[in-house]
C-alpha cells in the first residue's frame, strides 16, 4: 500500500501549478490537513520555545541557584527586555500551538490498537503539567521584569519560584512519557517502532534525576546542574527531534483506518525488526 | 547485508531458526540478534547516558580528590563485591533461562527466570541495607559531593533494577502459558536484565575501587 | 548441546566473579591499613578491568558472539568509547586541577 494515496476518501490528484495554488488546494481538500496543521504547529512551537527561552529571555540554560538576592536582581536587569519580549511571544502563541501539539501526540495513541484512555490520560497530563512546568516560569519572570526597582528580596523569591517550578515539576511530564511508552509497547497497529517506546523510557528516567534540584543550590544537582539540567536537556532535545520526525512519518502513512498502519516502520531498525510485532502465535512451541 | 537480512528473518521462523537445534558453541550457529533490535538501541543509549554520568563523576573526583578519597573510606568494599557477584549470578541465570526457553524446556526456563528475580531481590535488599548503614554513619545525599554521586548513581541504578522486575514479570508471563510464548520477548527481557548487570560493573568500580 | 552452553556460562560467571574479587586484592595492595591512598595505577587498571568485564558480558551473556557483525562492532565500539570517556575524563581532570 502506498503511503501517499488517500484511499479512504475520494481520490483526487493534487494539482500542479503555483505553490500558492497547491497550498490552497491542500487546505481545502487534503483529508490530512488538520494533522499537518498540528504537525506544523508543533514544529513552530518548539522553534519559538528555543528562541524565546534560550535566545531572548535566556531563561535556559537557567542561571545559577547559588546567587544571592543582588545576583538575582542583576539577572532580571540583564535580561529585562529579553524576558518581556520572549515571554510575551509565548503567551501570544501558546494556545494556538500547544493544543495541536498535544492533540497530535494523543491522536497517535488514538490510532493505536490500545484503549483510548491512553490518549486521554496523556492529554490531561500534559495540559496540566504545562502550567507549573512552563507557564508559571513565564508568568513569574514577566512579573519580576515588570518593575525593575522592586525590593531585591522579592525578586529573589520570584527567581526561585520561576526556576524551581520549571525544573522541579518534571514528575508530571515523565509520567506522560511513560503513558506513551506503554501505549506503543502494547500497540498492534505499528504506529511507532518499539525503540521509540524505549526512548520514552530513557527520557522519563533522565527526568527523574531532575528531582534533586529541589535540594541543591550548586554542583551537579542544582536546577542548572550538569546532571539535573544539561544531560537531561540533551536527552530531551534528541527525544523531541525524534518524535517530531516519527509523527511526520505517521501522518504520511496514515490511512484513517483502524488496522495496522501501512508502509514500512520508520527508523533504521526496520530491516532488523520482524514484520509482525508480538504475535504470540508465530513463535509458540508446543508445550512439553 | 546478508547477515542482517538473515537475522531479520530468523526470529520469524520457528523451525528455520537453527539455534534451537544447533547450540554447540564451537560450531557456527546462525547469526541472530538476541531479542528485539529495538531493545539493543535502548541498551546502547542508556549506556551512553550512564557514561556521561560517570564522566561527570570522574571529573569532579579529580577536582576534589582528597574529599572523595576520604569519603570513599566509609564505603564497605565487601558489600560492593557481594552486590556485584549477586548481579553477575542473576545474569547467569537469565542467560540460562533464555537457553532453556530456546530448547523448549519451559519448566527450566521459568525456574531460571524466578532465580533471576530472586537474585535481583537479594541485590535490592543488600543495597537498602547498605544505604541504611551509610545513613547511620552520617553520610546522606547532602553530606558532600562524593555522597551526592554515590547516592545518585546507586539510586538511578536501583530504579533500573526495579524496572527490571517489571521486565522479568513480562518474561515470566510469556513463559508461563504455551499460548503466549514469544521467544523474542523473552530474549528482549533478558537483554534488558543483562544491561542492569553490566551498568552496575562500572558503578561499583568507580565508586568503591578507584583511588 | 545445552550442557556445553551451560558449562560455558558457568565458566564465564567464575571468570567475572574472580575479576570482581581481584578488586579487593588491588585495593589492599595500595591502601595502608584503613587509610585509602590515591593511585593512578589502581584507577586505570580498575576502569580497564571493569570494561573487560562489560565486554565479556556483552559477548557471552548477551550473546553478541553470535550476533551479526554490525551488532558486534557496535558493542565493541561502545566499550572502546566508554574507555575513552572514562580514562579521558580521569586524565584530563587530573591534568587541569
Amino acid at each position: 500500500m502506498s503511503a501517499a494515496t488517500t484511499e479512504t476518501v475520494a481520490p483526487r490528484e493534487s494539482p500542479s501549478g503555483s505553490p500558492l495554488h497547491r497550498f490552497v488546494w491542500h487546505c481545502r481538500h487534503n483529508p490530512k490537513r488538520e494533522l499537518w496543521f498540528a504537525w506544523w504547529a508543533m514544529v513552530t512551537f518548539y522553534n519559538l520555545f528555543v528562541v524565546s527561552f534560550f535566545v531572548l529571555a535566556r531563561a535556559q540554560p537557567p542561571p545559577s541557584p547559588a546567587v544571592d538576592a543582588q545576583g538575582a536582581a542583576q539577572w532580571f536587569t540583564d535580561n529585562h527586555y529579553g524576558v518581556l519580549v520572549g515571554m510575551g511571544i509565548i503567551f501570544l502563541v501558546i494556545g494556538l500551538l500547544i493544543a495541536p501539539t498535544n492533540a497530535l501526540i494523543a491522536y497517535s495513541m488514538r490510532r493505536m490498537s490500545v484503549s483510548r484512555s491512553f490518549a486521554y490520560s496523556y492529554l490531561a497530563m500534559y495540559a496540566l503539567s504545562a502550567i507549573p512546568g512552563m507557564l508559571l516560569l513565564c508568568i513569574v519572570l514577566t512579573v519580576g521584569a515588570m518593575r525593575p526597582d522592586r525590593d531585591p528580596e522579592l525578586i529573589y523569591w520570584l527567581y526561585d519560584l520561576a526556576f524551581l517550578s520549571f525544573t522541579g515539576t518534571m514528575g508530571v511530564f515523565l509520567i506522560g512519557s511513560l503513558v506513551w511508552m506503554v501505549a506503543i509497547l502494547l500497540d498492534k497497529n505499528r504506529v511507532f517502532p518499539k525503540w521509540f517506546a524505549y526512548l520514552n523510557l530513557a527520557n522519563a528516567l533522565t527526568e527523574v534525576v531532575v528531582a534533586p534540584a529541589w535540594i541543591f543550590k550548586n554542583h551537579v544537582f542544582g536546577w542548572n546542574g550538569l546532571i539535573a539540567w544539561w544531560i537531561d536537556m540533551v536527552v530531551f532535545g534528541i527525544y523531541t527531534g525524534v518524535f517530531i520526525m516519527l509523527l511526520r512519518k505517521m501522518i504520511e502513512r496514515e490511512d484513517f483506518g483502524t488496522g495496522p498502519l501501512p508502509g514500512p516502520l520508520p527508523g533504521p531498525l526496520q530491516e532488523l525488526a520482524p514484520s509482525k510485532e508480538h504475535d504470540p502465535s508465530e513463535l509458540t512451541r508446543t508445550a512439553p | 547485508m546478508t547477515n542482517i537480512a538473515g537475522a531479520g528473518s530468523a526470529p520469524d521462523e520457528v523451525d528455520g531458526r537453527s539455534v534451537a537445534t544447533d547450540t554447540k558453541d564451537g560450531d557456527k550457529p546462525a547469526k541472530f540478534v538476541p531479542g528485539q533490535p529495538d531493545m539493543w538501541a535502548f541498551v546502547l543509549f542508556e549506556t551512553l547516558l550512564f557514561t556521561s554520568y560517570w564522566v561527570v563523576y570522574l571529573i569532579f573526583r579529580t577536582q576534589n580528590h582528597e574529599l572523595f578519597l576520604q569519603s570513599q573510606a566509609d564505603l564497605d568494599l565487601r558489600i560492593g563485591v557481594f552486590n556485584t557477584i549477586v548481579l553477575l549470578s542473576s545474569s547467569w541465570s537469565v542467560a540460562r533461562c533464555v537457553q532453556a526457553s530456546r530448547e523448549g524446556r519451559f519448566r527450566a526456563a521459568l525456574t531460571n527466570a524466578f532465580l533471576t528475580i530472586f537474585f535481583g531481590f537479594v541485590f535490592l535488599v543488600s543495597k537498602m541495607f547498605e544505604w541504611i548503614k551509610e545513613i547511620q554513619m552520617g553520610n546522606t545525599f547532602t553530606t558532600n559531593e562524593f555522597f551526592q554521586h554515590y547516592y545518585f548513581l546507586t539510586s538511578i541504578h536501583f530504579l533500573h533494577v526495579l524496572i527490571g522486575f517489571v521486565v522479568m514479570g513480562v518474561v515470566v508471563y510469556q513463559l508461563w502459558s504455551p499460548a503466549r510464548r514469544s521467544q523474542q520477548l523473552v530474549e528482549t527481557g533478558a537483554t534488558y536484565w543483562h544491561t542492569v548487570d553490566f551498568l552496575w560493573v562500572p558503578i561499583f568500580a568507580l565508586l568503591y575501587v578507584v583511588r | 548441546m545445552s550442557a556445553t552452553f551451560n558449562k560455558r556460562l558457568l565458566v564465564v560467571w567464575l571468570v567475572l566473579s574472580s575479576m570482581t574479587l581481584g578488586y579487593v586484592l588491588i585495593d589492599r595492595s595500595v591502601d595502608e591499613g584503613g587509610t585509602l591512598r590515591a593511585s593512578a595505577v589502581v584507577t586505570v587498571s580498575t576502569i580497564v578491568i571493569a570494561l573487560i568485564k562489560v565486554r565479556i558480558i556483552f559477548r557471552e551473556f548477551m550473546e553478541t558472539r553470535h550476533a551479526p557483525v554490525l551488532l558486534r562492532r557496535l558493542t565493541d565500539g561502545w566499550v572502546l568509547l566508554m574507555a575513552l570517556c572514562l580514562l579521558g575524563s580521569y586524565f584530563v581532570g587530573m591534568a587541569v586541577r
